[in-house]
């Protein structure tokens, strides 16, 4: 509340006077003369009494309609907030976005945050709405359009900076929708936040149509200093029979100062195994390597926490260490050849992640149970091997298992089993002559092939194919690679829950060079990965990932409901079903989440750790201009206005909202009610 | 009526014709010792001078031998003396309080008026039979003193006029210098409201009392005194000391009422046992009215004598 002309108010010292009529003057206006008083002098009561005040109510009456009249005449106005002062003229629908993402929980960020807020809301008008919108990666409505103040700010009150990355998109987009709807001529955004520019990229579509605004308040601090442990990175190796790991922690200073000595801890489950120092000059990165340890059980829990500064949530970085597991599988040749698997089994040798266990064997000597525990086959120029005829092979892959079919001389395909092959083979087509044939098309959207989608990622032109053979696809089947005359070089078929590619040359140096060319060895990998179903093991996920547990839990084989415990020990049970996204867990807190089958033995839970985006750790802030331009094509002002125009708009607010009216009316309301009941007591009475 | 209304006569107006046309009938009768030597209408418990026979005692040393009844003599053989009923005319001094609180009128005439009516009015009755007249005003202190004379009638209604309540009164001074003015025995007419304990009344008029004097005592009274009919709640101011108090009447009249009837009965109670005239007057009342019924009782308790 603002008073226009604030000198009025010395008129309240008029309230006194009520008081002395009462207690004084009303006694010295009546003089009655009596010869003597002697009689009276003896009943003090009578004097006691009427210096005391009787009748309250009438008193405040009083005082309080000379109070009103009084603050009517110093033309009391409410203060709008900077945010609110900017526009005038009726009712305003508002949407607050406040930013609760986990950079907010620098310093005291979201402490202002809150503040502002909160000033906004007691800035609203009468017949103002607010929504409050909380958004970090995503926006939530959390209080809808209400002009309740004290729900607001209660709502206000009880947020809490999340763990979330900041994207401004959602959120403008939400408010957009959110004012859209609204009937009010005044409608307005107002975004607290820190601006981190990571969280706008500029492509996020946005645009407020006219008669729309955004308004900004800007929490972010000038000078910023934040380390953060962005990453973690694995190096395993085989010692003994046991699989050791180091583990090397990234650091990024994002402040201006160098960072020296500072204390970098491992933590394995629960235990610090390393403090090691390190140095970080400003804006750079550095890293810390650990020594080994031995890895020998799954979900083992580890953390890397690096330095103290004024937001912490970066600073650690948490992971989930579990053993590799080996692809196993077989390749099976004609076996009249020694080298005809050489160039795969030496490629397949090499591989880390994962660790590829090569058993090569001829069509002849394979059983049906070889393929038992195989994840994959490939029959490298062969003849269909007899293990894999009356359906054998079929289940094999129904059951998930990858077959790669290498075409070559000897490769031969029964008619019984041509639903297993992608395609039907044809006659060999000889490129010896003339200009060799290479590989023209390539299906980059293919999992095989994504790894060579980017740029100078892998040169298949440079492999010359001197012989391959023909295939005949069927629509069902996925061209995966086409010579440079359109022949197939490769397809894929699926088979239930199994994938079945075919690659019509060699993977040797008969009838392609392609064994030995760069892009041999990844081709290969990606290969087998991506028919060994191989999903690389995640040891953190990130916040604001949602994790599918129901297809988790199918893929094991596991029939039991589920109990989560998150970071903040909040439990979450889901059923083995998972219908309707039960089986769907968001991952909203950094932390481990722990993952408890109810019918489980007793051991250790199966765990799950989430960082915050490192992109939170980047608090280097963006011009709210640039974002207000962007989102309504041109610049607005932003909270951070120039008082001045306040000042303009202290009349026009007076003018507006005509407070003085309202005390005037209800001090003379007042005043005649206060002169209705003095009448009737007084006539009650005989004495007032 | 040779006072009535004459405007020349000051303080003519308190010799009310219609007051007089009511108690002219009556005797302004002195019941304790007065001595006088004019025969008047006064009727002496002592015996005196008179023409009417009173009873016989027997002789003694020293009386005049003129007296005895010799008839009697005659027939006793014993020497008696006739008495004679004694009619003496006497001394009235009238005891007038001019304290500010006299002043006071409610309704029309204030208390001072009242008093001079009634002083008036027995000057004039003991004029008529021939008495001395005189008066003494007296606040805080005597204020003016006139020696009774059978020659003072005309004085005393001129000072009544000239009476003003001005000063705060006190009883105890001025009745204790006063008691030195009067060598003779006479009546004495005291008019006051009285404000004062029961106690220091009767302290102040014993000295009077001591000399023998027959006293006569008119309590005057406003109306609002008695009843205190006032109704907003006001300040009152003490016209004996100007002190200011808020009162709301209200709230005390009860008590105002218990308190003053108390303070009439104790002075009743404590003028009686002093075997003092006290008569309560209330302005409101006719004069008249209040005179002739002093007059008719003091004439018929004179009768029982």
């Amino acid at each position: 509340m603002v008073f226009l002309t604030p000198f009025f108010l010395l008129g309240l010292a008029a309230i006194a006077i009520p008081v002395l009529v009462h207690l004084i003057q009303r006694e010295k206006k009546h003089v009655v003369e009596f010869p003597s008083l002697m009689f009276v002098r003896r009943i003090p009561y009578q004097s006691v009494r009427r210096r005391r005040i009787r009748h309250w109510a009438l008193l405040l009456m009083r005082a309080a309609a000379i109070a009103l009249i009084v603050a009517a005449f110093a033309r009391p106005f409410l203060r709008q907030g900077a945010a609110a002062a900017a526009a005038s003229g009726g009712a305003r629908e508002i949407v607050i976005l406040l930013d609760q993402s986990a950079s907010m929980g620098y310093g005291d960020h979201w402490t202002r945050a809150q503040d502002a807020a909160r000033g906004l809301v007691r800035g609203l008008g009468t017949d103002d709405r607010a929504t409050l919108v909380l958004f970090n990666k995503n926006a939530e409505e959390n209080m809808r359009a209400t002009a309740d103040r004290t729900r607001l700010e209660a709502a206000i009150n009880a947020a809490k900076v999340g763990s979330g990355a900041t994207r401004y998109g959602p959120a403008l987009k939400l408010a957009e929708s959110i004012l859209s709807r609204s009937p009010v001529k005044r409608r307005e955004a107002i975004l607290i936040s820190d601006f981190q520019r990571s969280g706008w990229s500029g492509s996020e579509e946005v645009r407020f149509p006219e008669g729309m605004t955004i308004s900004t308040v800007s929490v972010a601090s000038p000078n910023t200093a934040n380390l953060a442990v962005p990453s973690v990175a694995f190096a395993r190796s085989s010692f003994s029979g046991q699989e050791r790991l180091t583990v090397t922690a990234g650091l990024s200073n994002k402040g201006d100062e160098a960072l020296k000595d500072v204390p970098v801890t491992l933590t394995i489950d629960g235990h610090e195994i390393q403090t090691e120092k390190a140095n970080v000059a400003p804006h750079a990165s550095g890293s810390v390597s650990f020594t080994q340890f031995t890895l020998s059980t799954p979900n083992v829990r580890g953390s890397v926490r690096a330095g103290t500064d004024p937001m912490p949530a970066d600073n650690t970085f948490n992971f989930v260490l579990a053993p590799s597991e080996p692809v196993s599988l077989v390749i099976v040749d004609n076996g009249d050849r020694a080298s005809s698997s050489l160039f795969l089994a030496k490629a397949l040798g090499i591989g880390t992640t994962p660790v590829f266990q090569v058993d090569v064997t001829s069509a002849s000597r394979l059983t049906p149970a070889a393929l038992e525990k195989r994840a994959v086959v490939i029959l490298n120029d062969t003849v269909f091997p007899p293990a894999g005829g009356g359906g054998t092979l079929k289940k094999f892959l129904e059951r998930g298992g990858g077959l790669l079919v290498v075409s070559g001389d000897h490769s031969t395909w029964p008619q019984g089993e041509s639903e297993l092959l992608p395609g039907r083979f044809g006659a060999a087509v000889d490129r010896t002559t003339g200009r060799s044939g290479s590989l023209g098309f390539l299906d980059y959207s293919h999992p095989v092939f994504e790894v060579f989608k980017a740029p100078r990622s892998g040169d298949f032109s440079a492999a010359h194919v001197f012989r391959y053979r023909a295939l005949q696809t069927t629509p069902a089947d996925r061209i995966l690679a086409r010579f440079d005359d359109g022949a197939v070089a490769a397809a894929e078929r699926r088979i239930g829950g199994g994938r079945s590619i075919v690659w019509t040359s060699t993977l040797d140096d008969s009838w392609t060079d392609i064994a030995v060319k760069p892009v041999f060895l990844p081709m290969v990998h990606q290969l087998v990965r991506y028919l060994a179903h191989y999903e690389p093991p995640t040891s953190w996920l990130t916040v604001g990932q949602v994790l599918d547990l129901a297809a988790r839990a199918r893929g094991r084989g596991d029939r039991t409901d589920r109990i989560v415990v998150t970071p903040s020990g909040e439990r979450i049970s889901q059923s083995s079903v998972g219908e309707g996204g039960e089986g769907l867990l968001e991952l909203n807190e950094q932390g481990i989440y722990e993952i408890r089958s109810t019918g489980a033995a007793n051991g250790r839970p199966e765990a799950i750790a989430v960082n915050i985006d490192p992109a939170e750790s980047d608090l280097s802030p963006i011009d709210p201009r640039e974002l207000v331009a962007a989102v309504t094509g041109h610049a607005t002002p932003t909270a951070a206005q120039p008082a001045q125009s306040q000042e303009m708009t202290r009349e026009e607010s007076e003018r507006r909202q005509s407070l003085w009216w309202y005390l005037l009316m209800t001090g003379l309301l007042l005043l005649a009610a206060e002169t209705v009941i003095a009448n009737h007591l007084s006539r009650k009475e005989k004495f007032l | 009526m040779t006072m009535s209304t004459s405007k020349a006569i000051p303080g003519a107006q308190f010799i009310d014709p219609k007051v007089l046309m009511r108690v002219g009938n009556l005797e302004l009768v002195a019941r304790n010792v007065v001595e006088g030597f004019i025969n008047g209408l006064h009727r002496a418990p002592f015996f005196g001078a008179s023409i009417d026979f009173a009873e016989h005692r027997g002789y003694v040393a020293g009386d005049d031998i003129r007296r005895v009844d010799w008839r009697l003599y005659a027939r006793t053989d014993r020497f008696y003396v006739k008495q004679y009923e004694a009619d003496t005319n006497t001394n009235l001094s009238v005891l007038l309080d001019i304290s500010r609180s006299m002043k006071f009128s409610s309704r029309g005439i204030p208390k001072l008026e009242y008093g001079c009516y009634i002083g008036g009015c027995l000057a004039y009755l003991a004029q008529r039979q021939r008495d001395r007249v005189g008066m003494l005003t007296f606040d805080n202190d005597i204020v003016t003193h006139i020696p009774p004379s059978a020659k003072h009638f005309n004085v005393v209604l001129g000072a009544m006029e000239k009476a003003k309540a001005e000063r705060p009164g006190n009883l105890a001074v001025p009745l204790n210098k006063m008691a030195e003015h009067f060598k003779r025995k006479g009546i004495i007419v005291l008019i006051s409201d009285f404000y004062e304990e029961p106690e220091a009344v009767l302290e102040a008029i014993r000295p009077l009392k001591f000399l023998g004097n027959d006293l006569i005592v008119f309590h005057v009274l406003d109306p609002a005194e008695i009843d205190f009919g006032y109704e907003d709640a006001s300040s009152f101011q003490d016209l004996e000391t100007g002190e200011q108090v808020p009162v709301v009447p209200q709230s005390l009249v009860k008590e105002y009422r218990a308190m003053i009837q108390a303070h009439i009965a104790s002075l009743t109670t404590k003028f009686s046992e002093h075997r003092i005239d006290y008569t309560v007057l209330n302005t409101a009342e006719p004069l008249d009215r209040a005179l002739f019924s002093y007059l008719s009782a003091r004439e018929r308790l004179m009768r029982v004598r």
